[in-house]
């Protein structure tokens, strides 16, 4: 079975990452942006599943589940401040929430 | 190791994992705020008097976290710090309409977060336990949720946060892809004496990473917001405990790798020293919001922080850990004293507020004074003691530029902090009342402790500083 070389799939991986960064930077919708913050998290968890398959060690799985736990975490409390954002503005718009200045 | 054996050195830790998930049975069965006031009260102060009798013997070996004295020490600052805010948020929540049982636990879970954080010697135990004080502060930030600015800040703050601990796992990725290995003892040993492409980038995205917890420029924008939406204890947390624990696993792992010793890293960790310190000073002299103020102010010590992290070789470690123990007293000064000052319409944010607080509340005043003397590091307080120590390790390393840039940054500091003074001075009318403080409630205590403490350290400072060299590396 012929390998594909590490790099291209760090490639894959970086790519995924800036697809995610953009969507942060660019979306106005917050619901959108946590989704995109989650792209990124999964790009650096597949770096991590690439670099343990390079060194055949099982930490880069290992770092992955973690990720993945500690990303529904933060989703869940984020949820949670969304439904208390939409209740106080009635919109999902992080612009129009967007008070504080200076 | 033996567990049974090194029970002690983990006792800390023990109590802090399980005292939280005590405190929500409690909850579920009787809510009573007094109660969980003074058992969070009651933990602090037992993990602290625990990690004191543990630092005796600091030799438990586990693979993931490092139990030894400088884990101890900051424990010990952290829970210090916890024990002061807590006491003086009492009032402060008992005011307040939301349910002030589940602050406590949140605010318990953190500091387990940022312990365990300094003892990290491991990327994946650096990770988990960033997360444990990440996902604790982002419910702690929007805790008082009828507050439209603290969910705002929240949500700042989540989305921000999440995006910076993405760039940190990326970072970690690309070294481990390079090197085979997340420990930071494994790790030293394979960095040759030049740095790979690779290798780099990783360094990069974890200083961008740790940059964004440290708030220091350019990734300092959440700041101002932050502390001006979340609840002032809250703030004093995020100002403390959460950079404290990154501050002290830096130390570690740039200690460890040898950091200062690749001219790219040193370059850029100067970069950003010198950005925070100005960006910092001149955008607290456009504030008139106190937590505002402060918020920069914070950029900028977190600035001359990083000065000491360059001098690690000639002690920039118990500089860097000097400041911070420091910085520490004097802010949770500054905020509890804005904490006290609330009351049920919220918080004195404006300066105007402050109007002539002398006149109405001399020892409050007196009190204010001496935080903001500290901040600005007039000598005989701590602040100047820090930046002495600072500035003198910094220069037996020869960072003169940095050096120069830290004297002016704190001139520039002296002008917005005595404004505040002045401000307190003033003797135009205002008619905002201020809460009676009682010398002999949770907050008045903790007021007496943190201004005796900054004297203390800015006239007898040798005991303190031999308690850090024997902890630092």
């Amino acid at each position: 079975m012929s390998q594909i070389p590490v790099h291209y799939a760090m490639l894959l991986a970086a790519i995924l990452f800036a697809i995610g960064l953009i969507g942060v930077l660019s979306r106005r919708n917050i619901i959108l942006m946590l989704m995109s913050v989650e792209i990124m998290l999964n790009a650096a968890g597949l770096a991590f599943i690439i670099a343990g398959s390079r060194w055949l060690q099982p930490d880069g799985q290992v770092m992955f589940i973690f990720i993945l736990a500690m990303a529904a975490a933060e989703v869940s409390v984020g949820l949670a401040l969304i439904v208390q954002m939409y209740q106080q503005h009635k919109t999902l718009d992080v612009n129009s929430i967007n008070k504080m200045k200076g | 190791m033996n567990l049974s054996e090194n029970i002690g050195q983990l006792t800390p830790f023990i109590i802090m994992v399980v005292a939280p998930l005590l405190l929500i049975v409690i909850i579920s069965i009787k809510r009573n705020h007094l109660f969980s006031w003074l058992y969070t009260l009651l933990t602090f102060l037992l993990v602290a008097i625990t990690a004191l009798l543990a630092m005796e013997n600091p030799l438990a070996e586990i693979p993931l976290f490092a139990l030894d004295k400088f884990t101890y020490f900051y424990t010990i600052l952290f829970s210090s710090a916890g024990f002061l805010i807590v006491l003086t948020s009492y009032r402060y929540f008992e005011n307040r309409t939301e349910q002030k049982d589940e602050f406590y636990v949140l605010l318990v879970m953190a500091t387990l977060g940022s312990s365990a954080l300094v003892a990290s010697r491991n990327f994946v135990s650096l990770f988990l336990s960033l997360e444990v004080l990440s996902v604790s502060l982002y419910a702690l930030i929007a805790y008082l949720r009828k507050n439209e600015l603290g969910i705002e800040a929240g949500i700042k703050y989540l989305v921000l946060a999440a995006m910076s601990s993405s760039f940190l796992l990326f970072g970690i990725a690309l070294i481990y892809l390079e090197t085979g290995t997340m420990d930071f003892g494994i790790l030293a040993e394979s960095l040759g004496p030049n740095l790979s492409v690779w290798i780099l980038g990783g360094f990069a995205l974890i200083i961008a990473g740790a940059g964004f917890k440290l708030s220091v420029a350019p990734f300092h924008w959440w700041t101002p917001d932050v502390y001006q939406g979340a609840s002032s204890p809250v703030t004093s947390f995020i100002a403390t405990i959460s950079k404290g624990g990154m501050v002290g696993v830096i130390i570690r792992l740039f200690s460890s790798v040898k950091g200062y010793e690749y001219p790219s890293l040193v370059i850029s960790i100067s970069i950003i020293a010198i950005a925070s310190m100005f960006t910092g000073n001149i955008l607290a002299l456009l504030q008139n919001n106190i937590k505002r103020l402060l918020a920069y102010s914070s950029i900028s010590h977190l600035g001359y922080i990083l000065v000491a992290f360059l001098a690690i070789p000639q002690n920039g470690a118990e500089a860097a850990t000097f400041y911070l123990v420091a910085y520490f007293i004097t802010t949770i000064g500054a905020f509890g004293i804005i904490t006290i000052l609330s009351d049920q319409d919220g918080e004195p944010e404006s300066l105007d507020e402050y109007k002539g607080m002398f006149w109405k509340k001399p020892w409050l005043a007196a009190c204010f004074s001496l935080v903001i003397f500290s901040l600005a590091g007039i000598p005989l307080t701590a602040g100047f003691l820090g930046k002495f120590y600072v500035a003198s390790a910094g220069a037996g390393a020869g960072l003169w530029i940095l050096l120069t840039v830290l004297v002016i940054n704190s001139v520039i500091g002296v002008y917005y902090y005595l404004r505040v003074i002045t401000t307190m001075f003033s003797t135009e009318k205002n008619e905002k009342t201020l809460p009676d403080l009682k010398l002999l409630s949770g907050a008045g205590l903790a007021l007496l402790i943190i201004a005796l403490a900054i004297i203390w350290l800015g006239i007898l400072p040798s005991g303190i500083i031999e308690l850090i060299t024997r902890s630092t590396f």
